[in-house]
Protein backbone atom coordinates (compact mmCIF):
# COMPACT_ATOMS: atom_id res chain seq x y z
CA UNK A 1 0.00 0.00 0.00
CA UNK A 2 2.89 2.51 0.98
CA UNK A 3 4.46 1.30 -2.93
CA UNK A 4 1.58 1.95 -4.20
CA UNK A 5 0.89 5.34 -2.46
CA UNK A 6 4.43 6.29 -3.40
CA UNK A 7 4.12 5.36 -6.94
CA UNK A 8 0.94 7.75 -7.64
CA UNK A 9 2.66 10.52 -6.11
CA UNK A 10 5.58 9.52 -8.48
CA UNK A 11 2.77 9.58 -11.39
CA UNK A 12 1.34 12.73 -10.43
CA UNK A 13 4.34 14.81 -9.84
CA UNK A 14 5.54 13.50 -13.37
CA UNK A 15 2.45 13.89 -15.45
CA UNK A 16 1.86 17.41 -13.82
CA UNK A 17 5.41 18.13 -14.91
CA UNK A 18 4.60 17.63 -18.31
CA UNK A 19 1.94 19.65 -18.44
CA UNK A 20 3.20 22.77 -16.66
CA UNK A 21 6.07 22.32 -19.46
CA UNK A 22 3.96 22.15 -21.95
CA UNK A 23 2.12 25.36 -20.58
CA UNK A 24 5.36 27.29 -20.57
CA UNK A 25 5.26 26.72 -23.95
CA UNK A 26 2.02 27.43 -24.93
CA UNK A 27 2.70 30.99 -22.64
CA UNK A 28 6.01 31.52 -24.05
CA UNK A 29 8.26 30.37 -21.23
CA UNK A 30 12.08 30.92 -22.24
CA UNK A 31 12.88 27.39 -22.98
CA UNK A 32 15.82 27.44 -20.71
CA UNK A 33 13.61 28.05 -17.46
CA UNK A 34 10.91 25.62 -18.73
CA UNK A 35 12.22 22.83 -16.44
CA UNK A 36 11.62 25.21 -13.70
CA UNK A 37 8.49 25.97 -14.84
CA UNK A 38 7.85 22.04 -14.76
CA UNK A 39 9.38 21.35 -11.48
CA UNK A 40 7.24 23.31 -9.55
CA UNK A 41 3.92 22.50 -11.72
CA UNK A 42 4.83 18.70 -10.43
CA UNK A 43 5.69 20.10 -7.37
CA UNK A 44 2.19 22.15 -6.41
CA UNK A 45 -0.08 19.00 -8.10
CA UNK A 46 1.56 16.06 -6.29
CA UNK A 47 1.89 17.97 -3.24
CA UNK A 48 -2.51 18.93 -3.78
CA UNK A 49 -2.92 15.00 -4.35
CA UNK A 50 -0.89 14.32 -1.32
CA UNK A 51 -3.26 16.74 0.93
CA UNK A 52 -6.14 15.47 -1.08
CA UNK A 53 -5.39 12.28 0.22
CA UNK A 54 -4.80 13.25 3.97
CA UNK A 55 -8.59 14.60 3.76
CA UNK A 56 -7.57 18.40 3.22
CA UNK A 57 -10.50 20.10 1.67
CA UNK A 58 -9.95 20.94 -2.26
CA UNK A 59 -9.54 24.61 -2.16
CA UNK A 60 -7.61 24.85 1.34
CA UNK A 61 -5.35 22.26 -0.51
CA UNK A 62 -4.99 23.95 -3.68
CA UNK A 63 -4.39 27.40 -1.33
CA UNK A 64 -1.54 25.95 -0.03
CA UNK A 65 0.19 24.03 -2.64
CA UNK A 66 -0.11 27.11 -4.71
CA UNK A 67 1.26 29.50 -1.56
CA UNK A 68 4.15 26.82 -1.71
CA UNK A 69 4.43 27.72 -5.50
CA UNK A 70 4.53 31.22 -4.98
CA UNK A 71 7.04 31.15 -2.02
CA UNK A 72 9.35 28.79 -3.77
CA UNK A 73 8.97 30.68 -6.72
CA UNK A 74 10.66 33.78 -4.85
CA UNK A 75 13.44 31.92 -4.37
CA UNK A 76 14.05 30.45 -7.68
CA UNK A 77 13.42 33.79 -9.65
CA UNK A 78 16.43 35.36 -7.63
CA UNK A 79 18.61 32.21 -8.39
CA UNK A 80 17.85 32.30 -11.95
CA UNK A 81 17.44 36.09 -12.79
CA UNK A 82 13.47 35.68 -14.33
CA UNK A 83 10.28 37.29 -12.93
CA UNK A 84 8.83 34.87 -10.87
CA UNK A 85 5.60 34.92 -13.17
CA UNK A 86 6.92 33.58 -16.51
CA UNK A 87 7.42 30.17 -14.28
CA UNK A 88 4.89 30.35 -11.41
CA UNK A 89 2.06 30.96 -13.76
CA UNK A 90 2.70 27.58 -15.78
CA UNK A 91 2.98 25.78 -12.69
CA UNK A 92 -0.18 27.08 -11.23
CA UNK A 93 -2.14 26.83 -14.37
CA UNK A 94 -2.06 23.03 -13.97
CA UNK A 95 -4.17 23.67 -11.02
CA UNK A 96 -6.55 25.84 -13.29
CA UNK A 97 -10.47 24.67 -12.71
CA UNK A 98 -11.01 24.13 -15.90
CA UNK A 99 -13.27 21.50 -15.59
CA UNK A 100 -15.91 23.69 -12.90
CA UNK A 101 -15.55 26.36 -14.87
CA UNK A 102 -17.26 24.76 -17.99
CA UNK A 103 -19.58 22.41 -16.27
CA UNK A 104 -20.43 26.37 -14.86
CA UNK A 105 -21.10 26.81 -18.55
CA UNK A 106 -22.78 23.72 -19.62
CA UNK A 107 -24.82 23.93 -16.89
CA UNK A 108 -26.24 27.59 -17.83
CA UNK A 109 -26.20 26.41 -21.50
CA UNK A 110 -28.70 23.25 -20.36
CA UNK A 111 -30.89 25.39 -18.36
CA UNK A 112 -32.21 27.23 -22.18
CA UNK A 113 -34.27 23.98 -21.88
CA UNK A 114 -37.31 24.12 -19.90
CA UNK A 115 -38.09 20.59 -19.83
CA UNK A 116 -34.49 19.62 -18.93
CA UNK A 117 -34.52 22.11 -16.12
CA UNK A 118 -37.76 20.90 -14.64
CA UNK A 119 -36.59 17.84 -14.79
CA UNK A 120 -33.53 17.94 -12.80
CA UNK A 121 -34.23 19.57 -9.25
CA UNK A 122 -30.12 19.61 -8.79
CA UNK A 123 -29.18 21.65 -12.09
CA UNK A 124 -28.89 25.27 -10.36
CA UNK A 125 -27.45 24.24 -6.81
CA UNK A 126 -25.09 22.35 -8.99
CA UNK A 127 -24.17 25.54 -11.53
CA UNK A 128 -24.01 27.20 -8.57
CA UNK A 129 -21.51 25.02 -6.97
CA UNK A 130 -19.55 24.52 -9.63
CA UNK A 131 -18.95 28.16 -10.26
CA UNK A 132 -18.00 29.20 -6.52
CA UNK A 133 -15.64 26.36 -6.99
CA UNK A 134 -14.45 27.60 -9.95
CA UNK A 135 -14.35 31.69 -8.26
CA UNK A 136 -12.57 30.05 -4.99
CA UNK A 137 -10.13 28.11 -7.03
CA UNK A 138 -9.30 30.85 -9.28
CA UNK A 139 -8.72 33.00 -6.24
CA UNK A 140 -6.22 30.97 -4.61
CA UNK A 141 -3.82 30.27 -7.74
CA UNK A 142 -3.85 34.23 -7.66
CA UNK A 143 -3.08 34.74 -4.03
CA UNK A 144 -0.20 32.01 -4.77
CA UNK A 145 1.06 33.65 -7.53
CA UNK A 146 0.85 37.44 -6.30
CA UNK A 147 2.17 36.28 -3.05
CA UNK A 148 5.41 38.48 -3.58
CA UNK A 149 3.40 41.22 -3.65
CA UNK A 150 1.16 40.53 -0.97
CA UNK A 151 4.28 39.79 1.27
CA UNK A 152 7.15 42.22 0.79
CA UNK A 153 6.01 46.13 0.96
CA UNK A 154 6.48 47.92 -1.80
CA UNK A 155 9.73 49.46 -2.16
CA UNK A 156 12.66 50.29 -4.44
CA UNK A 157 15.92 49.08 -4.13
CA UNK A 158 18.83 51.46 -3.25
CA UNK A 159 21.12 51.82 -5.94
CA UNK A 160 24.18 50.34 -3.87
CA UNK A 161 22.86 47.02 -3.07
CA UNK A 162 21.42 47.04 -6.96
CA UNK A 163 24.76 46.87 -8.41
CA UNK A 164 24.11 43.16 -7.91
CA UNK A 165 21.76 41.88 -10.81
CA UNK A 166 20.13 39.32 -8.70
CA UNK A 167 18.73 41.63 -7.38
CA UNK A 168 16.83 43.60 -10.12
CA UNK A 169 13.48 41.60 -11.15
CA UNK B 1 18.51 63.45 -14.06
CA UNK B 2 18.41 64.06 -18.38
CA UNK B 3 16.54 66.59 -19.51
CA UNK B 4 17.50 65.94 -23.06
CA UNK B 5 14.90 63.33 -23.20
CA UNK B 6 11.55 65.03 -24.68
CA UNK B 7 8.44 64.56 -23.30
CA UNK B 8 7.00 63.47 -26.36
CA UNK B 9 9.31 60.82 -27.17
CA UNK B 10 8.79 59.37 -23.79
CA UNK B 11 5.08 59.26 -23.46
CA UNK B 12 5.11 57.37 -26.71
CA UNK B 13 8.02 55.06 -25.71
CA UNK B 14 5.56 54.38 -22.54
CA UNK B 15 2.77 53.36 -24.16
CA UNK B 16 4.59 51.09 -26.32
CA UNK B 17 5.84 49.55 -23.15
CA UNK B 18 2.42 49.45 -21.82
CA UNK B 19 0.30 48.09 -24.71
CA UNK B 20 2.73 45.02 -25.98
CA UNK B 21 2.79 44.16 -21.50
CA UNK B 22 -0.26 43.98 -21.69
CA UNK B 23 -0.65 42.04 -24.93
CA UNK B 24 1.97 39.83 -23.31
CA UNK B 25 0.04 38.83 -20.53
CA UNK B 26 1.45 41.30 -17.71
CA UNK B 27 -0.84 41.92 -14.66
CA UNK B 28 -1.53 45.51 -14.34
CA UNK B 29 0.82 45.95 -11.39
CA UNK B 30 3.89 44.84 -13.55
CA UNK B 31 2.88 47.49 -16.05
CA UNK B 32 2.95 50.22 -13.34
CA UNK B 33 6.20 49.07 -12.04
CA UNK B 34 7.98 48.94 -15.16
CA UNK B 35 6.72 52.08 -16.12
CA UNK B 36 7.88 54.02 -12.98
CA UNK B 37 11.33 52.63 -13.48
CA UNK B 38 11.70 54.27 -16.55
CA UNK B 39 10.13 57.67 -15.67
CA UNK B 40 11.73 57.85 -12.31
CA UNK B 41 14.78 57.63 -14.22
CA UNK B 42 13.99 60.25 -16.99
CA UNK B 43 12.49 62.59 -13.99
CA UNK B 44 9.23 62.58 -15.39
CA UNK B 45 6.46 62.08 -13.66
CA UNK B 46 3.97 59.30 -14.80
CA UNK B 47 0.02 58.51 -14.52
CA UNK B 48 -1.55 54.94 -15.93
CA UNK B 49 -4.81 54.51 -16.66
CA UNK B 50 -4.72 50.56 -17.95
CA UNK B 51 -7.62 48.73 -19.26
CA UNK B 52 -7.37 45.46 -21.20
CA UNK B 53 -7.39 46.73 -24.91
CA UNK B 54 -6.03 50.30 -24.10
CA UNK B 55 -3.26 52.25 -22.04
CA UNK B 56 -3.92 55.80 -21.10
CA UNK B 57 -1.00 57.69 -20.09
CA UNK B 58 -0.20 61.30 -18.70
CA UNK B 59 3.61 61.98 -18.30
CA UNK B 60 4.17 65.41 -16.33
CA UNK B 61 7.77 66.68 -16.92
CA UNK B 62 10.08 68.72 -14.67
CA UNK B 63 9.03 71.87 -15.02
CA UNK B 64 5.07 70.75 -15.30
CA UNK B 65 4.12 70.42 -18.98
CA UNK B 66 1.84 67.01 -18.79
CA UNK B 67 1.10 65.14 -21.82
CA UNK B 68 -1.91 62.77 -22.17
CA UNK B 69 -1.59 60.02 -24.71
CA UNK B 70 -3.74 56.91 -25.51
CA UNK B 71 -3.05 53.63 -27.62
CA UNK B 72 -4.76 50.47 -27.85
CA UNK B 73 -2.92 47.26 -27.41
CA UNK B 74 -1.78 44.62 -30.24
CA UNK B 75 -3.84 41.46 -30.57
CA UNK B 76 -3.38 39.36 -27.53
CA UNK B 77 -1.25 36.13 -27.13
CA UNK B 78 0.70 35.40 -24.12
CA UNK B 79 3.94 35.61 -24.17
CA UNK B 80 5.78 35.40 -20.98
CA UNK B 81 9.16 35.76 -21.98
CA UNK B 82 8.80 39.31 -23.11
CA UNK B 83 7.63 40.55 -19.45
CA UNK B 84 11.05 39.34 -18.48
CA UNK B 85 12.57 40.88 -21.20
CA UNK B 86 11.05 44.47 -20.28
CA UNK B 87 11.77 43.95 -16.98
CA UNK B 88 15.38 43.51 -17.30
CA UNK B 89 15.23 46.66 -20.08
CA UNK B 90 13.93 48.99 -17.60
CA UNK B 91 16.62 47.82 -14.92
CA UNK B 92 19.06 48.71 -17.56
CA UNK B 93 17.48 51.82 -17.92
CA UNK B 94 17.37 52.27 -14.35
CA UNK B 95 21.00 51.77 -13.64
CA UNK B 96 21.70 54.28 -16.50
CA UNK B 97 23.45 50.88 -18.24
CA UNK B 98 20.97 52.29 -21.42
CA UNK B 99 20.53 55.63 -23.08
CA UNK B 100 17.15 56.82 -24.47
CA UNK B 101 17.40 55.94 -27.87
CA UNK B 102 19.09 52.27 -27.33
CA UNK B 103 16.44 51.77 -24.76
CA UNK B 104 13.90 52.96 -27.70
CA UNK B 105 15.24 50.49 -29.95
CA UNK B 106 15.38 47.61 -27.36
CA UNK B 107 12.19 47.76 -26.62
CA UNK B 108 10.81 47.63 -30.36
CA UNK B 109 13.41 44.23 -30.71
CA UNK B 110 11.18 42.83 -27.58
CA UNK B 111 7.89 43.75 -29.07
CA UNK B 112 8.93 41.28 -32.35
CA UNK B 113 10.62 38.96 -30.90
CA UNK B 114 9.02 35.50 -32.00
CA UNK B 115 7.15 33.41 -29.19
CA UNK B 116 7.40 29.36 -30.49
CA UNK B 117 6.79 27.33 -33.71
CA UNK B 118 2.58 26.93 -34.02
CA UNK B 119 3.70 23.25 -34.60
CA UNK B 120 5.77 23.03 -31.04
CA UNK B 121 3.02 24.78 -29.70
CA UNK B 122 0.48 22.05 -31.27
CA UNK B 123 2.66 19.32 -30.10
CA UNK B 124 2.94 20.67 -26.24
CA UNK B 125 -0.64 21.24 -26.16
CA UNK B 126 -1.40 17.69 -27.40
CA UNK B 127 1.02 16.64 -24.19
CA UNK B 128 -0.45 18.65 -21.83
CA UNK B 129 -4.30 17.54 -22.92
CA UNK B 130 -3.01 14.09 -22.49
CA UNK B 131 -1.60 14.44 -19.06
CA UNK B 132 -4.37 16.26 -18.03
CA UNK B 133 -6.53 13.65 -19.17
CA UNK B 134 -4.85 10.83 -17.30
CA UNK B 135 -4.37 12.88 -14.37
CA UNK B 136 -8.39 12.99 -14.62
CA UNK B 137 -8.44 9.07 -14.34
CA UNK B 138 -8.36 8.19 -18.58
CA UNK B 139 -6.55 5.11 -19.57
CA UNK B 140 -4.00 5.48 -22.14
CA UNK B 141 -5.81 5.18 -25.34
CA UNK B 142 -8.09 8.20 -23.94
CA UNK B 143 -4.83 9.73 -23.44
CA UNK B 144 -3.72 8.96 -27.30
CA UNK B 145 -7.01 10.74 -28.18
CA UNK B 146 -6.74 13.44 -26.19
CA UNK B 147 -2.94 13.95 -27.59
CA UNK B 148 -4.72 14.39 -30.97
CA UNK B 149 -7.95 16.05 -30.54
CA UNK B 150 -6.05 18.90 -28.56
CA UNK B 151 -3.21 19.44 -30.99
CA UNK B 152 -5.63 19.14 -33.99
CA UNK B 153 -7.78 21.84 -32.45
CA UNK B 154 -4.88 24.31 -31.81
CA UNK B 155 -3.59 24.18 -35.14
CA UNK B 156 -6.80 25.06 -36.43
CA UNK B 157 -7.41 27.79 -34.11
CA UNK B 158 -3.98 28.89 -34.65
CA UNK B 159 -4.85 28.86 -38.49
CA UNK B 160 -8.29 30.94 -38.16
CA UNK B 161 -6.44 33.60 -36.13
CA UNK B 162 -4.10 33.70 -39.21
CA UNK B 163 -7.01 34.15 -41.27
CA UNK B 164 -8.06 37.28 -39.57
CA UNK B 165 -11.12 35.98 -38.33
CA UNK B 166 -12.53 37.38 -35.14
CA UNK B 167 -10.78 35.53 -32.33
CA UNK B 168 -14.00 34.60 -30.56
CA UNK B 169 -14.78 32.38 -33.77
CA UNK B 170 -11.30 31.04 -33.42
CA UNK B 171 -12.24 29.79 -30.00
CA UNK B 172 -15.81 28.16 -31.34
CA UNK B 173 -14.42 26.43 -34.15
CA UNK B 174 -11.48 25.21 -32.20
CA UNK B 175 -13.93 23.58 -29.15
CA UNK B 176 -16.34 22.24 -32.13
CA UNK B 177 -13.17 19.99 -33.84
CA UNK B 178 -11.67 19.20 -30.43
CA UNK B 179 -14.62 17.85 -28.59
CA UNK B 180 -15.57 16.35 -31.68
CA UNK B 181 -12.51 14.43 -31.89
CA UNK B 182 -12.34 13.43 -28.55
CA UNK B 183 -15.97 12.75 -28.50
CA UNK B 184 -14.98 9.70 -31.03
CA UNK B 185 -13.99 7.11 -27.73
CA UNK B 186 -17.15 7.85 -26.25
CA UNK B 187 -18.73 6.91 -29.42
CA UNK B 188 -17.08 3.95 -30.16
CA UNK B 189 -16.09 2.94 -26.52
CA UNK B 190 -12.49 3.35 -26.62
CA UNK B 191 -10.52 3.19 -23.11
CA UNK B 192 -11.82 2.70 -19.99
CA UNK B 193 -13.34 6.37 -19.29
CA UNK B 194 -14.31 8.09 -22.30
CA UNK B 195 -15.49 11.30 -20.24
CA UNK B 196 -12.01 11.86 -19.21
CA UNK B 197 -11.33 12.87 -22.88
CA UNK B 198 -14.38 14.93 -23.46
CA UNK B 199 -13.77 16.96 -20.32
CA UNK B 200 -9.95 17.46 -20.88
CA UNK B 201 -8.75 17.89 -23.88
CA UNK B 202 -10.57 21.21 -24.51
CA UNK B 203 -8.61 22.61 -21.31
CA UNK B 204 -6.17 24.35 -23.56
CA UNK B 205 -8.51 26.80 -25.25
CA UNK B 206 -9.54 27.93 -21.08
CA UNK B 207 -7.83 31.16 -20.53
CA UNK B 208 -6.01 30.82 -17.28
CA UNK B 209 -3.22 34.02 -17.61
CA UNK B 210 -6.71 36.33 -18.05
CA UNK B 211 -8.18 34.65 -15.40
CA UNK B 212 -5.62 34.62 -12.89
CA UNK B 213 -4.66 38.30 -13.84
CA UNK B 214 -8.09 38.88 -13.25
CA UNK B 215 -8.19 38.44 -9.80
CA UNK B 216 -4.80 39.57 -9.01
CA UNK B 217 -6.28 42.76 -10.36
CA UNK B 218 -8.67 42.91 -8.10
CA UNK B 219 -6.25 42.58 -4.91
CA UNK B 220 -4.32 45.41 -6.18
CA UNK B 221 -6.81 47.42 -6.92
CA UNK B 222 -6.68 47.72 -10.81
CA UNK B 223 -10.49 47.24 -11.09
CA UNK B 224 -11.26 48.16 -14.40
CA UNK B 225 -8.73 45.65 -15.96
CA UNK B 226 -10.05 43.68 -13.84
CA UNK B 227 -12.98 43.45 -14.54
CA UNK B 228 -12.02 43.33 -18.40
CA UNK B 229 -10.07 40.54 -18.35
CA UNK B 230 -12.85 38.62 -16.61
CA UNK B 231 -15.31 39.34 -18.88
CA UNK B 232 -12.72 38.23 -21.75
CA UNK B 233 -12.25 34.98 -20.03
CA UNK B 234 -15.97 34.37 -19.57
CA UNK B 235 -16.71 35.02 -22.85
CA UNK B 236 -13.81 32.70 -24.07
CA UNK B 237 -15.21 30.18 -21.86
CA UNK B 238 -19.29 30.71 -23.04
CA UNK B 239 -17.38 30.39 -26.83
CA UNK B 240 -15.94 27.24 -26.02
CA UNK B 241 -19.32 25.56 -24.20
CA UNK B 242 -21.23 26.40 -26.87
CA UNK B 243 -18.21 24.56 -29.44
CA UNK B 244 -18.61 21.53 -27.46
CA UNK B 245 -22.90 21.76 -27.16
CA UNK B 246 -22.26 22.27 -31.11
CA UNK B 247 -20.28 19.14 -31.55
CA UNK B 248 -22.34 16.89 -28.37
CA UNK B 249 -25.92 17.58 -30.48
CA UNK B 250 -24.17 16.36 -33.64
CA UNK B 251 -22.63 12.92 -31.82
CA UNK B 252 -25.63 12.50 -30.16
CA UNK B 253 -24.13 11.89 -26.87
CA UNK B 254 -26.32 13.00 -24.17
CA UNK B 255 -24.67 11.50 -20.98
CA UNK B 256 -21.84 14.07 -20.66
Amino acid sequence: MEIGFLFHILLDFSLAFVVACCWGILFGTPARILWIAGLLGGWAHAFRFVLLQFDVGLISATLIASLSVGVIGIFCSHKVYHPSVVFTMPACITMIPGLYAYRTMLGSIKLTDMSASQLSAELIPEIMHNMMLTLSLLFTLAIGISIAALLFRSKSVPETTRKNKRRRL
Amino acid sequence: MNTDVSIDAFTDLALDVATALIAAGAHSGRVHTNLKRLAQKWGFGIELNLTFNAALITVRDASGNTLTRYKNTPPHSVHLERLTEYSRMTWKVADGELSFDEAQQEARRIAQSPNYNDWLVAVAVGFSCACLCLLAGGSFLNGCIAFLAASLGSLVRVHIVKWKFNPMISFVVASFVTSLIAGMDTLFGIGSSPEATLATAVLYLVPGVPLVNSIIDLIEGYLTSAWNRALFAAFILLCIAVGMALSIALLGIDNF
